[in-house]
């Protein structure tokens, strides 16, 4: 399955099946009993509606005995009827590769959207792939600077590792991942890919237009496959994107950034897909293969000797309850996770990151260095304490703290609003220029923070502001009113 | 699944309950300890009248005789402070308050120069100034719920000397004044030099009214004699007269407390059962969705079972169809 170059001509010699039974998305296609296609090779079939012809391309999802094979069609199925030719393309589903699909937006076969043509492509590559043997894989724990301080202080992200955005509706997935998109592929040497599955289509033109300006579209391609689409394309973008980031990393030998947004459709779709095809549902409602697709798609976002690709996956989390079987198994494949938290969004903090949830496993003294760590921790440590005594303080009031405490709970107040900061593309909602801190900047104005440096500034100058300076000046400026 | 967030907020509600009751228990407690700290201060009150009677008196009837220890300091070199606070917290704002006239007298004298001595009553005034740095004199503990006179008479000894021995010029009290059940308020009064008379406004203005101080001066003035000399007798009232006063300030103190702590604990008695009450309301919803969602796991189980069994049906009609 991992050959590079299907041969198309294969498809004119395999014998057609035709349709035998319709259910929406899934259709049961006979074929000869010697020719029977594989699972996940595609196939076609051409339909009549309101005068045009269509064609759909399937995914041979099982082979359900006497001749037959269970497809999952990713396109709306209307029109079609029992006994149309289906022919076997002897292949996966395929994607183009190379430089010629930078710049263009795609759907999950492959199809640029925003153009007829993209030109040549170097390759056609199948979306259904193995992993990276494990002796390929680079072991590398290097960090990865954001300039946002809660993500740089807390949970630092690595470099060609995996990071996983999670969080409930609104708090605020997207924007940071379209954050994430400005600040890091502006300034990124390799290229850029982008899955859009299963969210908002008018986000999807967003990014597409913001691109634009910004000319970041020059290094990036877009696969989409919205919530409008069918469970099929949904469970598929995500390869498909996946396939053309591999090729850049593997054979044009360059570092890669691919973002998915949302994770969690993919679960999802994939929920859909198992109950089409009549598998029973485990835990939650979830398919029963939810690890396992879960888990051949995580193993191939991966980095190997010298090349990287550094994903970042925002994970929509039902409820907002983490327990949820697909939030839960991402997780484990994560080096670094983010998560969002509703109660911090309510507070006015955004970013609305969760600094005691977040983690990240470089942040250990050997990686990110002594001092950083240290700084972490104290910080860390503060807001747990004030957490602690939230219950004490809502029953008895502020007053009966010990003085230990107050002082605690004054910093922690203040760690709290110091966590925010201003976005690039959060410009338009807050009317505030994006903010940018260096690391060590970063570090410093914490270190001072918990070492009571700033006890006397106000709380309100710690909100949406750059570094230690910066803090100073706001509380100048506020006492000046 | 939510299990574990259920098992989590069953325990923090039967955490907040358990405080609940403890708080609760020192409402009543507080309460009923109002009526005789109200008492204790009715009790005490003819004796601080007459003694405060007997001073003006003295001082007025030889006005040469006060000098240092009547009216306001000439200057201010020194001054000493005794703040009166509580042994215990669970009192609301009653401490800080006191706290916070305390540290502004304090940066005040400070900044105009004068030296100040802090002493402090009450256990929560050692922890608080410890750890500020804030040097304290003396503090005495264990007194202020139930302070006795011969309580005040220990503080008395100490806050009073340094001004009769002339190391302080002032001698200043910050504690509260209970005015009645429903008001407190923290007041900073000179105790020594004893306030003149003459000068009095407000509420003490009214006990000295009743005085009638200009009758008195005016039928009085050169014709009391004193026996020993009025100097004499006035250098030896005075501290008696702080001694009371510092009595007096402890009473109300000690009922301003307990009715700050009565008012303190019914709040936290309250937001406890709105705490429990927000838990409840959490874990019921978990516990629910828990409910559902295994119920939902059960039927969709079922379902796909019987599905199963549907299907070879249809298999069977389809294949007789081709």
């Amino acid at each position: 399955m991992t050959t590079t170059a299907p041969e198309a001509a294969k498809s004119d010699t395999l014998p057609s099946g035709r349709v035998v039974a319709i259910a929406g998305p899934v259709i049961d296609v006979e074929f000869p009993p010697h020719a029977l296609p594989e699972i996940n090779t595609a196939v076609e079939v051409d339909l009549e509606l309101d005068g045009t012809t269509v064609t759909v391309t399937s995914e041979v999802a099982q082979q359900i005995g006497d001749g037959r094979v269970r497809c999952i069609c990713l396109r709306a199925t209307d029109g079609l009827v029992r006994g149309a030719v289906v022919r076997n393309l002897g292949r996966g589903l395929a994607v183009p590769v190379g430089d010629a699909v930078l710049g263009h937006v795609f759907n999950v076969l492959g199809q640029p959207l925003d153009t007829d043509s993209i030109g040549e492509a170097e390759a056609l590559w199948e979306i259904h792939r193995n992993a990276p043997d494990f002796d390929t894989l680079e072991p590398r724990a290097v960090m990865f600077e954001t300039g946002i301080k809660v993500i740089d202080l807390l949970e630092p992200y690595v470099q060609g590792g995996k990071i996983g955005l999670f969080g409930g509706a609104g708090v605020g997935k997207t924007v940071l991942i379209q954050e994430m998109i400005n600040r890091v592929a502006t300034n990124h040497n390799g290229v850029s890919v982008f899955a859009g599955g299963g969210e908002r289509t008018r986000e999807g033109t967003d990014l597409w237009i913001e691109m634009q300006e910004s000319g970041v579209i020059e290094k990036a391609a877009l696969v989409y496959g919205q919530m409008d689409e069918p469970p099929g394309v949904r469970l598929r973008v995500a390869l498909a994107a996946l396939t053309m980031a591999e090729y850049f990393r593997d054979v044009k030998n360059q570092d890669v950034l691919l973002f998915v947004d949302n994770i969690f459709r993919f679960v999802q779709a994939g929920a859909e897909v198992s109950t089409l095809l009549g598998r029973m549902p485990s835990a939650v409602g979830y398919q029963p293969t939810l690890a396992d697709e879960m888990g051949e798609l995580q193993e191939r976002i991966t980095s190997t000797r010298g090349h990287s690709i550094t994903s970042l996956q925002a994970v929509y989390v039902p409820a907002d309850d983490y327990t949820d079987p697909a939030p839960f198994t991402t997780f484990t494949h994560l080096d670094a996770t983010t998560e969002l938290s509703r109660d911090i969004a309510s507070l006015g903090i955004y970013p609305a990151v969760n600094p005691l949830t977040s983690t990240s496993n470089i942040l250990a003294p050997e990686i990110v260095g002594e001092r950083h760590y240290n700084v972490a921790r104290r910080v860390q440590g503060v807001l747990q304490r004030y957490q602690e005594l939230q219950d004490i303080i809502a029953i008895l009031g502020l007053d009966e703290l010990s003085e230990e405490d107050r002082v605690i709970v004054s910093r922690a107040r203040k760690v709290q609003r110091f966590l925010s900061q201003p976005f690039n593309v959060g410009e338009v909602f807050t009317g505030l220029k994006g903010i940018t801190v260096p690391i060590e900047e970063t570090v410093e104005s914490f270190e001072a923070l918990v070492d009571g440096q700033l006890d006397e500034v106000p709380e309100q100058a710690f909100l949406n502001v750059g570094g230690a300076e910066s803090v100073l000046a706001k509380a100048h400026e506020i006492q000046g009113q | 699944m939510a299990g574990g967030q259920e098992r989590v907020l069953r325990r923090r509600i039967r955490s907040v309950q358990s405080t609940k009751k403890i708080t609760k228990a020192m409402e009543l407690i507080a309460a009923s300890q109002i009526v005789r700290a109200q008492a204790r201060i009715a009790a005490a009150r003819p004796y601080r009248e007459g003694m405060s009677r007997v001073v003006i008196e003295t001082a007025i009837g030889d006005p040469t005789a006060a000098g240092r220890l009547l009216g306001t300091p000439s200057s201010l070199e020194r001054v000493g402070v005794l703040a009166i606070v509580a042994d215990r917290g669970l009192c609301g704002g009653y401490n800080t308050a006191v706290f916070r006239a305390t540290e502004r007298l304090v940066a005040d004298q400070r900044r105009n120069g004068v030296e100040v001595q802090l002493s402090t009553v009450g256990k929560k005034a050692q922890g608080y100034f410890r750890f500020r740095g804030q040097a304290v004199e003396h503090s005495f503990t264990g007194m202020s719920e139930r302070p006795t006179f011969e309580d005040a008479r220990r503080v008395a000894r100490v806050a009073v000397r340094p001004f009769v021995d002339g190391e302080v010029d002032q001698l200043v009290v910050v504690s509260t004044r209970f005015r009645s059940a429903g008001s407190q308020v923290v007041e900073v009064r000179q105790l020594l030099p004893l306030a003149d008379p003459r000068q009095l406004v407000g509420e003490d203005a009214v006990a000295a009214r009743e005085l009638d101080v200009a009758e008195a001066q005016e039928v009085r003035d050169g014709y009391t004699e004193f026996e020993p000399d009025a100097a004499e007798l006035l250098a030896d009232l005075a501290p008696r007269a702080a001694e009371t006063d510092i009595f007096g300030a402890l009473l109300e103190a000690a009922a301003s407390e307990v009715t700050a702590r009565q008012r303190a604990m019914a709040a936290a008695t309250d937001n406890a059962d709105e705490l429990v009450k927000k838990y409840s309301r959490i874990m019921n919803r978990a516990r629910q969705d828990a409910i559902t969602t295994e119920l939902m796991e059960i039927v969709g189980g079922a379902e796909a079972l019987r599905a199963d069994d549907v299907e070879t049906d249809g298999g069977e009609m389809i294949r007789t169809a081709v």
